[in-house]
């Protein structure tokens, strides 16, 4: 179903228009979702707020991303949008590109007859300005005068002619939100003619790999990827299915800085800064996350000669690693360091699927014991290394493990 | 003259509040010019009904007080700021200092368009019945390119632009000074009118 925000266009405690749009998401519901905002809880716009009192700019920014569709409601306040209104229109203007073509529609209300008709124009005209450029809905204007005759007591709007226009033109803005969900895009940049690579092969010195080869390797691994490139845009992430951290493509190409909930920046920043002053190369994360223990990897990537090339953050969900080895997975194989013994151990399991997970997830850690110090295969320093991990993130400064937490549950609660 | 300037941005570093502070510096010999900066004042919420905060008390003193006001507008999508527009609200509700208040509208911005649009919206705002401002229709003082215009110490380097200026603030000067005479000229025919019915 179409996701809609609607946001009431003040910050006053009793508001008409917050009562259009309860109807409204109540009214509509078959054809929509529609989430009622209320920008009483943003900071009042300022370019000095400091960015830890912007956790609320944030998780708007976030929901206007992620909805089909906006709806501004707004009242009148001499003879325009209330400043609190505007305030919000400004956050989401800032250095940020949410509502850059986003499909968006004003309505109104107000006490007198003017239902209010300049500030709706006002509306409009800010939002069309280059910095908002919104797709906003032409036409179909909702101004709803008179508000203390039009509405219920129970909060419907009970006058025909104006709950006639209301439906009519909310059908008119989600049938426009189509419109431009459905320009493929492809078709649109045919007549350029752009090239497009099909049937190609990576050729790596250890052999060729197809596109899809690559797209299928990294959906199947029990690991999900982000990459953080060397300008810290979030430039790529594995389409692994039930990630850890679900990600939206909506945030692809944006500055790392905007992807994260503001309080977990510094501690991003900071890793990524040191991996690109080549102090560290990882940093490792052990946390709870969705009620499962998960393992987060910071690793820093780079270039044969040790140029910077970006940040991946490596994130499994490893309850079932642990499981083997708190089942004595590797008990046997701790006195015989051959070869050979592996053989036994994949004997000696009898599910043979089981056993070739295992030796994979082995020959996995070996590799990353190649190019970490920090990560071992050896049980014994395997407590040293949950230490490690620890320090790692108090050197940050100890506000990381929490914001790192609060990204897994900001993450969760909005998806 | 007392002019009450109002700089119409909440961000430390305004050309808009640059610009206000220079007017007062270049006038300080003949007018008694007080910037108000209004990045204390916080957003306008009708749920204050009854207990504004003290900052609104001291605005309403500080715009009554002053025969003409000058209010410099930044634009922020098309439109003048949150920040601004918050405080016209604040006056505009419980205190309407406002009110047959003579007023200049300037605007400084660091694009070619130098707040044009903002100050039009600005002009509309000001003239709504809640505010009934006295807005000042001539001589539209545009600042484009403000961060080359105005130096470090918030001196005007283009000469033309402080003649522009100079004409902007003495015509404007004498419109308050007529719009004063017959704001209190209707007071007065109006207490006469009251007496007589006594």
């Amino acid at each position: 179903m179409m996701k809609i925000l609607a946001l009431v266009g003040t910050n006053a405690n009793f508001s008409y228009n917050r009562l259009l749009l309860k109807f409204m998401k109540k009214h509509f519901k078959q054809m929509a979702e529609i989430e009622l905002y209320e920008i009483s809880k943003l900071p009042p716009f300022g370019v000095d707020v400091p960015l830890e009192e912007q956790t609320e700019v944030w998780k708007l920014k976030q929901k206007v991303k992620a909805a089909d569709g906006v709806i501004f409601s707004t009242p009148e306040y001499d003879h325009g949008i209330p400043a609190a209104l505007k305030s919000a229109v400004e956050w989401l203007s800032y250095h940020t590109k949410v509502l850059d073509r986003k499909p968006v529609m004003v309505v109104g209300v107000s006490y007198g007859r003017q239902a209010s008709a300049r500030s709706q124009v006002q509306m409009r005209q800010i939002l069309i300005s280059p910095d908002c450029n919104t797709n906003l809905l032409p036409g179909n204007e909702v101004l709803i005068g008179g508000a203390t005759h039009v509405f219920s007591e129970d909060g419907r709007l009970i006058d025909p002619a104006m709950r006639d226009n209301l439906e009519k033109c909310f059908t008119n803005f989600i049938e426009y939100i189509q419109v431009f969900q459905h320009v493929d895009e492809e078709e649109v940049t045919m007549p350029i003619k752009q090239p497009s690579i099909s049937d190609a092969y990576i050729k790596f010195p250890t052999g060729r790999l197809s596109l899809k080869e690559v797209q299928q390797i990294f959906s199947t691994i029990p690991f999900e990827i982000d990459l953080i490139d060397s300008s810290d845009n979030f430039s790529w992430f594995s389409d692994k299915p039930n990630r850890e951290h679900v990600r939206d493509v909506a945030s692809l190409n944006e500055p790392v800085t905007e992807c994260h909930p503001p309080k977990a920046v510094p501690g991003v920043m900071s890793i990524i800064n040191s991996f690109r002053d080549g102090k560290r190369d990882v940093v490792t994360r052990p946390l709870w996350m969705h009620g499962h223990r998960s393992l987060i990897q910071y690793y820093a990537l780079r270039d044969v000669d040790g140029h910077y090339l970006g940040t991946i953050e490596f994130t499994g969900n490893v309850e079932y690693i642990l499981n083997l080895f708190e089942n004595g997975a590797w008990d046997k194989g701790a006195d015989a360091s051959t070869g050979a013994s592996k053989h036994e151990d994949s004997a000696d399991t009898t599910a043979t699927p089981v056993a070739e997970t295992a030796d994979a997830s082995t020959g996995a850690s070996e590799s990353n014991n190649e190019g970490a110090d920090e990560m071992t295969t050896d049980p014994d320093v395997a407590t040293d290394d949950g230490a490690d991990a620890s320090t790692g993130a108090s050197e940050s400064g100890s506000v990381d493990a929490d914001d790192e937490a609060a990204d897994a549950t900001t993450g969760a609660s909005e998806n | 003259m007392k002019i009450a300037a109002i700089a119409g941005s909440n961000a430390n570093h305004s050309y808009n509040r640059m610009l206000l502070e220079f007017i007062a510096d270049q006038y300080q010999d003949t007018d008694e010019v007080d910037v108000i900066d209004i990045r204390k004042v916080p957003m306008f919420n009708e749920n204050y009904k009854g207990k504004a905060p003290e900052i609104i008390a001291d605005l309403d003193q500080r715009v009554n007080a002053a025969d003409a006001v000058i209010i410099a507008s930044p634009e922020y999508n098309h439109s003048i700021t949150s920040a601004l527009k918050s405080v016209v609200e604040w006056m505009s509700y419980e205190v309407h200092p406002l009110e047959n208040k003579p007023v200049m509208i300037v605007g400084a911005s660091t694009h070619e368009q130098g707040s044009s649009r903002s100050q039009v919206q600005l002009r509309d705002i000001l003239i709504s019945p809640g505010v009934n401002a006295q807005v000042y229709q001539g001589n539209e003082f545009f600042m484009s390119d403000a961060a080359n215009v105005i130096d470090e110490d918030g001196k005007i380097n283009d000469e033309m632009t402080v003649k522009f200026l100079d004409k902007c603030i003495d015509d404007f000067k004498v419109y308050a000074r007529a719009i004063n005479k017959m704001v209190a000229d209707q007071a007065a025919a109006e207490d006469q009118k009251e007496a007589a019915k006594d």
